[in-house]
C-alpha cells in the first residue's frame, strides 16, 4: 500500500513554474499527484500544458526535418494539436471510468494526472530528439523513421502511463480494469489521430487529408509503397 | 582541446581504472570541470591510439582519419544521450541529476578507452606483421584474426567499463536492482545511437576495394538497422 499523498513533507513543496514541474514529475512524481488535489492546481496545470505544448512543439520539428519545407512547420503544429486534441477526446471516458471504479478524484484532478501524463510523454521525447535527428538525417526511408517514431512514442508513454497509474492508485479506486481499459482507448486514438492528421512524415499536396483512413490501413499502404521502390531502385 | 588543467592526474586515473566506487561517486556527485576535462582528454588518447591502430593497415590516412572519428563517437554518444540518460535514471527509481549521470557516462566511457589504449600497441603490433591490405587479403586467415581481434578488444573495454558504471550506480543509488534497470535502459540507448553514429563514421578498418576516405559517399543516406534488416532479407531469401 503506497504511503498516503502528502504524509511525507517532501510532497507538500509548492510546484510554483514550468521548470520545477519538470524536474518533479521526473524525480518526485508524487510532488505533482499532491498537489493536483489541492485548491489552486490550475496554476501547476497549466504550466505542465505550457510544458507539453513546448516540447510536442520542439519534437515536431525533429519529425518535419526528415521532409523539411513545409514540415517544418506542419508536423510540430500536428502533433501538438493531435496530442491535446486525443487528449481532450479521451477526457470524459476517464472520468467515468475513474467514477465506475470508485475513484474519489474531481475532473480538475483527473485532467491535471491527464496532462502529467501527456507532459512526462513529451519531455521524455525530447530525451530521444537528438537520436531522433540523427536517424531523420541519415535515413530516406519513410516506414523505418515511422517505426523509430512509434517506438520512441511507445517508450515516453509507458512512462507517462506510470504516472497516470500512480496518480490513479492514490485516489481509492476499487479496480485498475478501468483504468487499463481506457489505456487502450487512448492509444488507440493517438494513433487514429496521427492518421487523420497525415502526413506527419513525407510530404502531401494539402495540409490535411482529403481521404478517410483506419491507421493500420495507413501504415500497410505505406510499408506496400515503400517496398514497391525498393523493388524499383533494385531494378536500377 | 587539451589544457594542462585537464590533463589526467596519474593517481585519479588509477582511481578511475579500479572503480573504487565511492571515490568514483564522489567524483559524480561533485561537478568538476577539471576532472571532465580530465575524463575526455583520456577519451581522445585511449580511443584515438586505438583508432589509429585500426585504420592503419588500410592507410596512413585513414589512421588518422580513425583516430579523429573514433574518440568523436564516444563523445557524441555521451552528450546526444545525456538528456535521455539523466531522465531515465530517475524514472527508473535513481534519483541523480543531468550533470551527475553525464558525468557517470563519461566515466565509464573513459575506463573502456583507457582499456582501448592499452590494448592499440598489441594491435599494432598485428596490423605491422600483417601484410598490406590487398583485395585478396579479405579471404585470409590474417584478416579474420585482426577483424576478431578488434572485435574481443573492444567487447572488454565495453565490458569493464559497463562492469565499473555498474558499481558506480550501485553505489549511488544503494540498490543494486535499481543499478541494474538503469545500466539495461542506458546500455539500451547507448547502443542504439552509438551504433547509428559508428555507421555514419564507416569506414573504420576500410576496404581494399575502396579509396580511403574521412566519411563514405552516401554515409547519411541509410542506416544501420535498415541495413541489418536488408541483410536478412536477403539471407532468408536465398535460403528459400
Amino acid at each position: 500500500m503506497p504511503l498516503p499523498l502528502g504524509d511525507d513533507p517532501a510532497d507538500r513543496e509548492q510546484v510554483l513554474n514550468p521548470i520545477t514541474a519538470v524536474e518533479a514529475i521526473l524525480r518526485q512524481p508524487r510532488r505533482v499527484m499532491y498537489q493536483l488535489r489541492q485548491p489552486g492546481a490550475g496554476q501547476l496545470i497549466g504550466s505542465m500544458l505550457f510544458v507539453t505544448v513546448l516540447c510536442s512543439l520542439v519534437y515536431g520539428v525533429i519529425v518535419g526535418s526528415f521532409s523539411g519545407g513545409t514540415q517544418w512547420w506542419a508536423a510540430p503544429v500536428k502533433i501538438s494539436v493531435g496530442l491535446l486534441i486525443s487528449a481532450l477526446i479521451c477526457l470524459p471516458s476517464l472520468y467515468i471510468f475513474g467514477c465506475l471504479s470508485g475513484a474519489q478524484a474531481r475532473l480538475s484532478e483527473i485532467f491535471g494526472m491527464v496532462v502529467g501524463l501527456l507532459m512526462l510523454t513529451t519531455i521524455l521525447l525530447i530525451g530521444f530528439a537528438p537520436v531522433a535527428w540523427l536517424f531523420s538525417q541519415s535515413t530516406e526511408s519513410i516506414v523505418w523513421m515511422g517505426v523509430l517514431h512509434l517506438a520512441f512514442f511507445a517508450v515516453a508513454t509507458g512512462f507517462g502511463l506510470r504516472f497516470l497509474d500512480a496518480a490513479f492508485s492514490h485516489s481509492q479506486a476499487r479496480s485498475p480494469v478501468g483504468l487499463r481499459v481506457w489505456v487502450i482507448i487512448l492509444v488507440l486514438v493517438i494513433l487514429q489521430m496521427s492518421a487523420a492528421l497525415r502526413p506527419l512524415l513525407g510530404t502531401a499536396d494539402d495540409f490535411l487529408p482529403t481521404k478517410k483512413k483506419f491507421f493500420l490501413n495507413h501504415w500497410g499502404e505505406c510499408i506496400r509503397d515503400s517496398e514497391r521502390a525498393g523493388r524499383y531502385q533494385s531494378r536500377d | 582541446m587539451t589544457t594542462p588543467a585537464a590533463i589526467p592526474n596519474p593517481r585519479e586515473f588509477r582511481t578511475l581504472l579500479s572503480g573504487e566506487a565511492t571515490t568514483l561517486a564522489d567524483w559524480a556527485g561533485h561537478f568538476d570541470w577539471r576532472r571532465i576535462g580530465a575524463h575526455v582528454t583520456v577519451i581522445l588518447i585511449g580511443a584515438g591510439l586505438y583508432g589509429a591502430a585500426m585504420g592503419w593497415w588500410r592507410d596512413p590516412w585513414q589512421a588518422l582519419f580513425v583516430a579523429i572519428k573514433l574518440p568523436l563517437i564516444l563523445l557524441l554518444t555521451a552528450l546526444g544521450n545525456a538528456i535521455l540518460n539523466a531522465m531515465l535514471a530517475p524514472l527508473l527509481g535513481l534519483n541523480i541529476t543531468l550533470r551527475q549521470s553525464f558525468a557517470a557516462v563519461l566515466m565509464s566511457f573513459a575506463i573502456a578507452a583507457a582499456v582501448l589504449g592499452a590494448f592499440s600497441p598489441l594491435l599494432a603490433f598485428a596490423v605491422w606483421n600483417a601484410p598490406p591490405m590487398t583485395p585478396d587479403v579479405k579471404s585470409s586467415l590474417v584478416y579474420g584474426f585482426i577483424k576478431l581481434s578488434h572485435v574481443v578488444v573492444i567487447a572488454f573495454a565495453g565490458i569493464v567499463g559497463n562492469a565499473r558504471l555498474f558499481q558506480l550506480l550501485a553505489q549511488l543509488g544503494r540498490s543494486r536492482a535499481v543499478a541494474r534497470r538503469v545500466l539495461f535502459a542506458w546500455l539500451a540507448v547507448n547502443l542504439f545511437f552509438g551504433s547509428q553514429l559508428t555507421w555514419i563514421c564507416r569506414p573504420l578498418i576500410g576496404s581494399p576495394q575502396l579509396s580511403v576516405q574521412f566519411f563514405r559517399e552516401g554515409a547519411f543516406k541509410s542506416n544501420f538497422f535498415e541495413d541489418v534488416s536488408h541483410t536478412t532479407r536477403r539471407f532468408f531469401d536465398d535460403w528459400d
